[in-house]
């Protein structure tokens, strides 16, 4: 299957490009549009991104490989991105970490096998005054504790995106 | 240009203001320690081991970063300094597998020298180095070991700053970032193994080179390279009478810091051939065994007789040689038709950046000295063909195997009534021969190349020929002999003088002013 | 206190331009645009003495001044919206809840230094801050306080919000730089320095969400009564971000010069009944944290806090009680450098996980009596040796950390457990 953007998307592709001084600039917010329209970031797809930007595809690969919200593989339909830095761990993150472990049957950086979540523990969310607390693919849940992450798990569960 | 005034070490030192302090104290003889720092490539600062002190400034500067100014005090060696770099060679060490016995860059590894020079001790790592990709070939002439990769980006900057073709990047951050190409892809350009030669330590090394032989052992030859007129600087590493590997040496006007990867290896095809060592002579039933004395014998006589005549003479051969080969030409008759071998290519665009178009170093100079009938190659082969020559002598190349109308040309040198070929090994061509001269390659003589700018540019001899061969210059000194020339057995320093006095374009050249980089005659003429 | 940065917040819907044009918002544009040059708009905002409060400290205006009027090729202004130094977590309520004190901020700046062309560059994870953000700005390009001919000035400028995509290190003002150029978020080597060669190889001035919020206030009403407040080097007021092991953990706006003691034991209700304060991280986990006996008389201001032996850095401070093993704390740190060195320098890259490695076998029961010492030497030779100050951020903590918990360690050394 050839990885393409629809032509909706290649429109906001293109608006884009035309608002930044060098076509370059535009780069991140394109990464995101291709990671949003083809699930994660394959090789056809930065194959594909770098074309359509003009760089070379080895340089779009390393800038991609350094940014941890730009994924290579594919990831379930809730990325679970528990915060581990100081200001969470003073505050029980290992145990919200450990209790999603054992509640999802996986283990750090896996997927549960019907795909629907993915655990991650994550570096400092900016989140430290309501502390321990985790983020869910763009929403951040704060003031952690296990019976709060099971509701969430809880509604997530029911939820198809 | 204005100059700056600047103290490194306590010494004073006089450079002009767009000068960095590495450059600066380089050109003072002063050595600044350095992995990510190169000449030709941009500025990356990342591997720290060039920190400085620098009077004035609260922290130590990487002095592949400063600039000079006026009254700039700078200390290389001071406390501050030392500890630094030591820490750096620390960081560098604590992750590298130390498999110095086994790495093809020891004796030529920045970090192994830089080790010996600052801190010769113990680690104080304990902790279980990482484990890193080994043995990952990442082209038909590169290996890559990540574990000896100190990240210093200089590969990464050379395929997009010089060659624009962009294999490689970093990937990954940290420490667990790493150099690597895109999957699926190969470090595959023209000029793809410079990277081994840039890597300051062992993580790019090179395929064919690699596992030979301790660069320890190795005899270095100043030369230039055979396999085009660009004329690139090399030197030729040898060991025990053979070519182990060419490595570009440094010439601004010519090939700066890099040769391409044809030029690198062109010494397998032509030093890896089954050498002559007794001239050949044909009688009933083929070409045998016979000595210098009896194969010269009939030369001159047999190619007199053999009106018109044709000579050709390979492009690998030196302007000494081109110039007593037209001269044994015009002695036997002076009408005989006198060509270089010559034949071009497509190059891509990466390829332009070094390569021409051509095979023959020598072509130029060749022709400028006296191997020049003004018709051309291809107008000589078409009169060959049509059968227009009596006679031929072929100097160095398989005329047969290198045109693509192999089979007329054979039938066209069959039907001559004399034909001589001077060869280093028995090619198709030298077998329809009448005599057959062992000769030298490029690697073991001595002589002049002039590039296709027009550079006159010297060999040196790597290689001892083997016994029972001559010189090509030596045969044509001894036939010129015989013709009754006084000024015979001429060495190749006095066939230049002799050049520079009859040639006009050399006039007044001197050999020994072209020392190892080569000199352009003062009156230039434009490509011929 | 009268509340500069958090004067809005408070207020229902202050994220729309509606709540904030009713609470004076953009009066301090028009002010500029129609009544000020961008020279008195920065003579102003060097006499108000406000500095960077991104961590750094920098007077804001001298900032400005050092774009080249001269210089042909276009100028931009970037405000630094990647907050990410762990316990910092001001520049997120600014965004979500005055997004437009933001921008107008962003203008005034832009203005200052005669950009036309201007970036929020807003970490990826903050994805309702960039939705905020997005939308206000589609608010101000509607009532015309950006695009062409401004309030009818004849000044134009064009906003772009821009996410980041997941990179500590982007935080650093040539790191965002490069991020913003479509790279890897390597830092730039200095110099040249951004304000000549910046993003695009243009000048460039990055500035703090924080930083940008409290100018129009500043603008609107004088920098002598900005100036008024605070200490004689420090002006002003701050943002400290609270958290940890204290009661209650918030944003705060702070007179700069507040007494630290005071801050934490009144104004935040101090550390939970029955522990007892054992330390405090005063401005993002890249300072040397203060033990509870060197806070003393210390006043939250960057000379105070420097003189008590530690920074003022972004103002996010981290409270750690009795409860806690400073060497488990120290390992916590040490792992976040580790993975977040951007890995392009060889101190940085192979010193973070050099120190974190050492830490986590103290912390696991395997130290030896020489580590501490070990550490102490990886960390100075990062210190002031690497192309960003990440390296520094690294190796301040952990020198700090063995210094003033020395026992702990050592214990843990010895008994291979933690005396916590």
């Amino acid at each position: 299957m050839a990885v393409e953007f629809s032509p909706k998307t290649l429109s906001r592709v293109n608006n884009l490009i035309s608002r930044y001084p060098h076509k370059e600039g535009a780069v991140l917010p394109v990464l995101y549009l291709a990671q949003e329209e083809f699930g994660h970031l394959s090789q056809e797809s930065i194959e594909y991104v770098a074309k359509l930007m003009e760089i070379p595809t080895t340089r779009l690969y390393g800038t991609v490989s350094f940014y941890t919200l730009l994924h290579m593989r594919p990831i379930g339909r809730h990325h679970i991105q528990v915060c581990r830095t100081l200001p969470c761990a003073l505050l029980g993150a290992e145990k919200i970490t450990d209790f999603l472990k054992r509640k999802l049957g996986i283990k750090l950086g896996e997927t549960t096998t019907d795909g629907k979540f993915t655990l991650s523990e994550v570096e400092c969310l900016a989140s430290c005054g309501t502390a321990p607390m985790m983020q869910i693919n763009d929403d951040y849940y704060e003031n952690l504790s296990e019976e709060k992450v099971e509701k969430i798990l809880e509604s997530l569960k029911g939820t198809s995106t | 240009m204005d100059t700056v005034k600047l103290t490194i070490d306590g010494r004073e030192i006089e450079t002009t203001k767009e000068k960095t302090v590495i450059q600066a104290a380089a050109d003072a003889g002063i050595s600044i320690p350095y992995y990510c720092y190169h000449p030709k490539l941009s500025i990356a600062g990342n591997c720290r081991m060039c920190l400085v002190e620098i009077e004035k400034m609260p922290k130590l500067q990487i002095a592949c970063n400063s600039m000079v100014n006026e009254g700039m005090v700078v200390k290389t060696q001071s406390p501050q300094a030392l500890e630094a770099r030591k820490a750096i060679m620390e960081f560098l060490l604590i992750n590298h597998p130390l498999d110095c016995p086994i790495c093809d860059q020891a004796g030529e590894c920045s970090l192994q020298n830089y080790y010996m020079e600052h801190s010769l001790m113990g680690s104080n790592f304990l902790e279980r180095k990482e484990n890193n990709r080994k043995r990952e070939v990442f082209g038909p002439n590169v290996v890559f070991d990540a574990e000896r990769c100190i990240k210093c980006t200089r590969c990464v900057r050379f395929l997009e700053e010089v060659t624009r073709t962009d294999e490689l990047t970093i990937t990954n951050r940290g420490d667990l970032s790493t150099i690597a190409l895109f999957p699926g892809k190969t470090l595959d350009n023209p000029l793809s193994a410079n990277v081994n030669d840039i890597c300051p330590v062992g993580a790019l090394t090179d395929r064919d080179f690699r596992f030979k032989v301790r660069v320890w052992y190795l005899k270095n030859t100043p030369s230039i390279c055979p396999g085009c007129s660009t004329g690139c600087n090399i030197t030729i590493g040898s060991t025990q009478n053979r070519i182990s590997r060419f490595k570009p040496r440094i010439n601004e006007s010519v090939n700066s810091h890099w040769i391409c990867d044809e030029g690198r290896y062109c010494f397998h095809p032509l030093t890896e051939v089954e050498r002559l060592t007794t001239p050949l002579i044909r009688q009933e039933g083929g070409l045998v065994s016979s000595n210098w004395e009896a194969a010269l014998a009939p030369i001159l006589s047999g190619l007199g007789s053999a009106t018109p005549l044709a000579g050709l003479i390979s492009g690998r051969n030196t302007n000494e040689e081109a110039f007593l080969f037209a001269k044994v030409m015009n002695t036997i008759s002076p009408q005989a038709a006198l060509e270089v071998f010559y034949q071009e290519r497509d190059l891509t665009e990466t390829a332009k950046i070094l390569m021409s178009p051509d095979r023959s170093p020598n072509f130029r100079g060749a022709r400028e000295v006296g191997v020049n009938s003004n018709g051309g190659l291809g107008a000589w082969i078409q009169r060959l063909v049509e059968g227009k020559f009596q006679g031929a002598y072929i100097v160095g190349e398989d005329l047969l195997s290198l045109v693509p109308d192999g089979e007329k040309i054979k039938r066209a040198l069959e039907q001559l009534s004399f034909l001589v070929v001077q060869d280093t090994h028995l090619t198709a061509t030298a077998r329809l021969a009448h005599v057959v001269l062992p000769a030298t390659n490029f690697a073991e003589k001595e002589g002049t190349f002039t590039n296709r700018r027009g550079r006159v540019q010297k060999l040196n001899p790597a290689l001892v020929p083997p016994p029972g061969t001559l010189q090509d210059w030596e045969i044509f000194n001894h036939l010129l002999e015989k013709a009754g020339e006084k000024s015979s057995s001429l060495t190749p320093t006095e066939i230049f003088h002799q050049i520079s006095v009859e040639v006009p374009r050399y006039q007044g050249m001197s050999y020994s002013a072209i020392g190892e980089q080569g000199i352009l005659p003062t009156n230039v003429s434009r490509q011929p | 206190m009268e509340k500069i940065l958090l004067r809005n917040i408070e207020t229902q819907d202050s994220h729309t331009l509606t709540v904030y044009q009713s609470r004076g918002g953009y009066r301090a544009l028009q002010k500029a645009l129609k009544e000020m040059t961008p020279e008195k708009v920065t003579e102003e905002v060097i006499a108000s003495g406000l500095r960077g409060r991104g961590g750094a400290g920098f007077p804001t205006g001298r900032k400005w001044s050092f774009v080249p009027k001269d210089n042909p090729k276009p100028k931009y202004l970037v405000c630094n919206a990647d907050e990410s130094e762990p316990g910092t977590f001001k520049d997120r309520v600014l965004i979500e809840k005055d997004p437009h004190a933001v921008i107008e901020g962003l203008i005034l700046a832009s203005f200052a230094i005669q950009s036309h062309l201007a970036f929020i560059y807003i970490r990826g994870e903050f994805a309702f801050g960039y939705r905020v953000l997005e939308k206000a700005v589609e608010e101000v390009r509607q009532a015309g306080y950006i695009g062409k001919d401004i309030l009818g000035s004849g000044y134009d400028l064009e906003l772009i919000v821009h996410r980041g995509a997941g990179a500590y290190i982007c935080g650093e003002e040539t790191a965002l730089l490069s991020s913003l150029e479509g790279q890897r978020g390597w830092p730039k080597l200095k110099p040249p320095f951004p304000a000549t060669h910046g993003l695009f190889g243009c000048p460039t001035v990055v500035n703090n969400v924080e930083t940008l919020a409290a100018l129009p206030w500043i603008i609107d009403q004088g920098a002598a009564k900005y100036a008024a407040l605070g200490t004689e080097k420090s002006k002003g007021t701050k943002l400290f971000s609270v958290c940890g092991q204290i009661q209650r953990p918030g944003v705060y706006e702070v007179e700069m010069g507040y007494p630290l003691k005071r801050f934490l034991e009144e104004d935040c209700g101090g550390v939970r009944v029955g522990r007892k304060l054992k330390g405090v991280i005063p401005g993002g986990s890249s300072v040397p944290i203060l033990r509870w006996d060197e806070i003393g008389e210390a006043r939250l201001d960057y000379e105070s806090i420097q003189a008590a032996g530690s920074l003022l850095g972004s103002g996010g401070m981290i409270v750690i009680d009795d409860s806690t093993c400073m060497v488990k704390a120290a390992c916590n740190i040490a792992h976040f450098y580790a993975h977040e060195s951007c890995g392009q320098c060889t101190p940085c890259r192979e010193g973070c996980h050099w120190m974190e490695k050492i830490f986590w076998r103290i912390e696991n029961g395997q130290g030896n009596e020489k580590d501490l010492d070990l550490v102490a030497d990886v960390s100075r030779h990062i210190m002031g040796n690497t192309i960003c100050p990440l390296g520094d951020a690294a190796a301040m903590p952990a020198g700090a950390f063995i210094n003033k918990f020395r026992d702990e360690f050592e214990y843990h050394i010895a008994h291979k457990k933690c005396m916590v």
